[in-house]
């Protein structure tokens, strides 16, 4: 997400549609090269010249993307085949499409899908706001010790496995946890959230809340940083309250983080977490908490069907990129910058 | 899924699991190697008269003189032999240095903390062998996502073990014969007597690591009396509380116990998950059992409803710990331990003096015993299934040249040394002074022995048979011996019990029935009601193909190769 946010403010440093004097300024080979458009058609030559210093530190995120996220792509052929790893990709039978047909008719699949796009939107609606609400309150608290204490607080618990989180929900509210031992001395009924199907989705949400939403605040944060202070200092000495600071300020100057976020998240909509619902699945049932990448590492790694759980992880790459693609689009017709400028 | 499969599997070596499903990266850019699919064998089943050609002689070994001898029990089950004392000066039993100089590189799971590379003790093992081997323990817990890397790139180490319950997924029945070695030219028939150790392994352990009638596996912690495991209690607590064991004679009277013995205020409850070996009880098969000549899976068998209701039923009930409910397993011996839990199903490995040693460190008084075989109305006898005569296979690589595969035999005949024995002493317990010191009981180990010294790397490649000794915990072996000679007389051999059965590819799905498995969690968790195991099964039958996948057992196995019996 940092990087993210680094490499827009890159774009805006690079971008030349930009009216003179704003951000292409800086930039002395740019400027001399004349007017705005005609930076664009630079020599190719003279831009490796000029970029080379921020070409070689992206060189190395580059690699590693090849090498983790573009080569392994050569492995979704096994979707189309009955792969047998020891027969190997060259080898195997071709099944052309025969495991997307079986995955349709699937009733299980189906519901994974249900169970994933339910979670994600309890989690769009009680999550994603929360850093934002954080960063504005965080941003509001002028005492830097006080914020820096209050950060490092909220922010720990990221660094923290999924596995402990867990193990730590469990032992405060699960089933024989603090709080239940206590209902049970006093003979009141207990809470059973741990291991109830029904309310799962509030559950892996308040977790995610719990370990995620401090580390969520870092962009907000840089973002409201990036906002003038003398704007603030112009609009008090005009008369503008805090609310009206804050409604024509500070939320216009997050407004297009705001926006990239949002869309990243409706990119990542399909993926609502594995390790955090593998481990709570025998709790509360295959049936609550099977999502689609649950339902790949079952049905498809754990029956050695791997064809199978390659079918369904491509199905699920295709929604989230037309996810992606979707929200963008509706970013630019809102003026927004979206994933990269139109 | 894992952890069952470990908790039901690991019953004879000392390993405490603490397996949890592990993640596993997509293997999807692996393979491609060569290997033709037209030529390579596909795998193949065992049968009674082809293996009988291949089978090494047994000859029987007089080393070890056991306290609590051996009895024969029903099923032709043979408990192991009970050893109270363990021998204060050991004897060496194996006169040759079994090396020739040769290098090899060895690959094992380990449930626990990997001991240094190189360490004094794999030096003074190395230097006993007369060849060098290098010793690759691996994570335990995500060793069934390593091997499928390894042999998609056919890349198996010289010598690998391959633990029984992951065949399937290792797909060890295609791997035998390309990248395997047949062990069936040096083992068959007499010509094991050239590894006297080897041939006093029991048949049934070799029987258990034959792939396609041909010998692969060498066998570890073969017994012939495997169970997956039992139901144990706190003998402790049920004394001070006068409550005698030997009453509970059926699942009601279970039931009553559990209603007595739960004290939720208090932070105690009766039971841990109960279904892992609930067959016990309940009567229901292994996988398959056989009615009027046709094989019927043991989903359909209506004992296994039954079984499920009862649990179901548990479940509900409020005797079963929460967190068993959740479905943590791995803090099930925690909970024991610390009296949380007073009745827990566990392996038969459980019950032995690291246990006991655990046991005692969380309260002094801490004491396992099991409950007597019982039957769930109490009015049949029980009847209890047998596990395979090994759980844990080694294989040598198909590389390898007849004069290495010689030396790894003469080297697995050395770790199949008699229990007590200086070579025993030696692979178990490492160098005396250095790894232990010799107390009243035995060999103690020192903190560079519990480090280097693991029970899980050089006895997987080859050891003797079981033998059960406690050195410390006299008792426990007693209680052990007596427990196990009396479930004897109530074993029987399950339908294909130690066939190695090759299910092709498009049966793989249905064999999992993992829609089915995990139906079946949810309702002996109590979060489904027993209807759901109905539904869940009728799709299985139909289009997850059940019924093609018993029918294929039916005619290609059962109809020609008979079921192991």
């Amino acid at each position: 997400m940092v990087s993210t946010v680094a490499e827009q403010g890159e774009d805006e440093q690079d971008s030349s549609d930009r009216p003179a004097g704003d951000g292409g300024a800086g930039r002395t080979t740019a400027s001399s090269a004349g007017t705005a458009p005609q930076v664009d058609r630079l020599n190719w030559r003279v831009r490796l010249r000029r970029d080379k210093s921020l070409i070689l530190m992206t060189l190395p995120a580059v690699g590693l993307l090849l090498v983790f996220n573009y080569l392994p792509m050569v492995g979704t052929i096994t979707a189309f085949q009955y792969y047998d790893p020891l027969d190997g990709i060259r080898n195997s039978q071709w099944a052309g499409l025969a495991n997307f047909r079986q995955l349709f008719g699937d009733p299980l699949f189906w519901h994974a899908m249900e169970n994933t796009l339910y979670i994600s939107a309890v989690q769009l609606v009680l999550f994603f706001p929360i850093p934002i609400l954080l960063a504005l309150l965080l941003n509001s608290v002028l005492n830097s010790r006080i914020r820096s204490v209050v950060q490092a607080i909220t922010f720990l618990p990221h660094f923290y496995s999924w596995v402990l989180v867990v193990t730590l929900f469990q032992q405060m509210i699960g089933g024989a946890g603090l709080l239940n031992q206590f209902l049970r001395q006093h003979n009141a009924g207990t809470w059973d959230f741990m291991t109830n199907p029904h309310t799962f989705s509030l559950l892996v949400t308040s977790q995610v809340v719990w370990k995620d939403a401090g580390w969520g605040i870092i962009v907000f944060l840089a973002a409201l940083s990036a906002i003038d202070q003398n704007l603030y200092e112009a609009a008090a000495s005009d008369g503008a309250g805090r609310w009206r600071r804050l409604w024509h300020i500070t939320l216009p100057g997050m407004r297009s983080v705001i926006v990239l976020m949002l869309v990243l998240r409706l990119g990542n909509a399909l993926s609502v977490g594995f390790e955090q619902l593998l481990i709570q699945r025998f709790a509360v049932g295959h049936d609550a908490a099977d999502v689609l990448d649950t339902f790949s590492f079952y049905y498809g790694i754990g029956t050695q069907n791997y064809s199978y759980g390659a079918a369904a992880g491509i199905f699920k790459s295709v929604i989230s990129l037309l996810l992606i693609w979707g929200a963008n689009k509706l970013a630019h017709r809102f003026g927004e910058d979206g994933l990269y400028r139109k | 899924m894992s952890i069952e499969l470990n908790r039901r599997s690991l019953v004879n070596g000392a390993v405490a699991v603490a397996g949890a499903a592990a993640m596993s990266p997509l293997l999807s850019a692996c393979g491609g190697g060569g290997g033709n699919s037209a030529t390579r064998r596909k795998g193949g089943t065992n049968s009674k008269k082809g293996a009988a050609a291949a089978l090494p002689t047994y000859v029987a070994s007089t080393a070890v003189q056991a306290d609590i001898p051996s009895t024969t029990g029903s099923g032709s089950a043979v408990t192991d032999p009970g050893i109270l004392k363990y021998p204060a000066s050991p004897v060496k039993s194996v006169a040759e240095v079994p090396g020739a100089g040769g290098h090899y590189t060895a690959l094992t799971p380990l449930w626990g903390t990997i001991p240094a590379a190189g360490n004094s003790f794999y030096q003074a093992m190395n230097k006993a062998l007369g060849a060098t081997l290098t010793m690759k323990p691996a994570n335990g817990v995500t060793y069934a996502n390593t091997i499928p890397t390894l042999t998609a790139a056919r890349k198996l180490p010289d010598w690998v073990q391959l633990p029984g319950w992951w065949n399937a997924q290792f797909k060890v029945g295609e791997l035998c014969g390309t990248q395997l070695a047949d062990l069936t030219p040096y083992l068959a028939g007499d010509k094991v007597k050239q590894y006297p150790n080897l041939a006093a392994l029991p048949t049934g352990a070799w029987t258990a690591g034959m792939w396609q009638d041909k010998l692969y596996g060498i066998p570890s912690f073969a017994s012939g009396f495997g169970l997956p495991g039992q139901y144990f209690y706190r003998g402790d607590v049920f004394r001070s509380k006068g409550i005698n064991a030997d009453d509970v004679k059926s699942c009601d009277d279970l039931l009553n116990l559990g209603k007595e013995l739960t004290d939720a205020k208090g932070g105690v409850w009766a039971f841990d998950d109960l279904w892992p070996y609930i067959f016990q009880m309940f009567d229901f098969s292994y996988k398959f059992t056989v009615t009027n000549g046709k094989l019927v899976h043991k989903y359909e068998q209506p004992e296994f409803i039954e079984a499920l209701n009862w649990c179901h039923k548990v479940a509900k009930s409020g005797y079963v710990h929460p967190d068993a409910l959740a479905g943590n397993n791995n803090d099930a011996k925690t909970r024991f331990y610390a009296g949380k839990v007073l009745i827990t199903a566990d392996g038969t490995g459980a019950w032995n003096e690291a246990d006991a040693l655990a046991g005692i460190a969380a309260n002094k008084s801490y004491r396992r015993e099991s409950f007597k075989p019982f039957s769930a109305d109490g009015t049949k006898p029980p009847r209890l299934f047998l596990n395979p005569s090994a759980g844990e296979f080694s294989y040598l690589n198909a590389n390898l040249k007849p004069a290495q595969i010689q030396e790894c035999l003469r080297i697995a005949n050395y770790l199949a040394a008699p229990f007590g024995s200086a070579e025993y002493t030696l692979v178990n317990f490492g160098v005396e002074g250095t790894d232990y010191t010799m107390g009243a009981h035995g060999p103690t180990p020192t903190k560079s022995g519990m480090a280097d010294v693991q029970a899980q790397t050089f006895p997987f490649l080859a050891t003797p048979g079981n033998v059960i000794s406690n050195p410390d915990y006299p008792d426990v072996t007693k209680d052990h011996c007596t427990w196990n000679s009396l479930a004897a007389t109530y074993a029987y051999k399950p339908v294909f019990w130690n066939m190695n059965i090759t299910v092709p590819q498009r049966y793989a799905t249905a064999d999992a029935a993992q829609a089915v498995e995990d139906t079946i969690k949810d309702v002996y968790h109590g979060i489904k009601p027993v209807s759901a195991f109905q539904d869940a099964l009728s799709t299985w039958k139909g289009s997850g193909g059940g019924d093609a996948l018993v029918q294929w057992y039916q005619t290609t196995v059962m109809d020609k190769l008979g079921t192991g019996q």
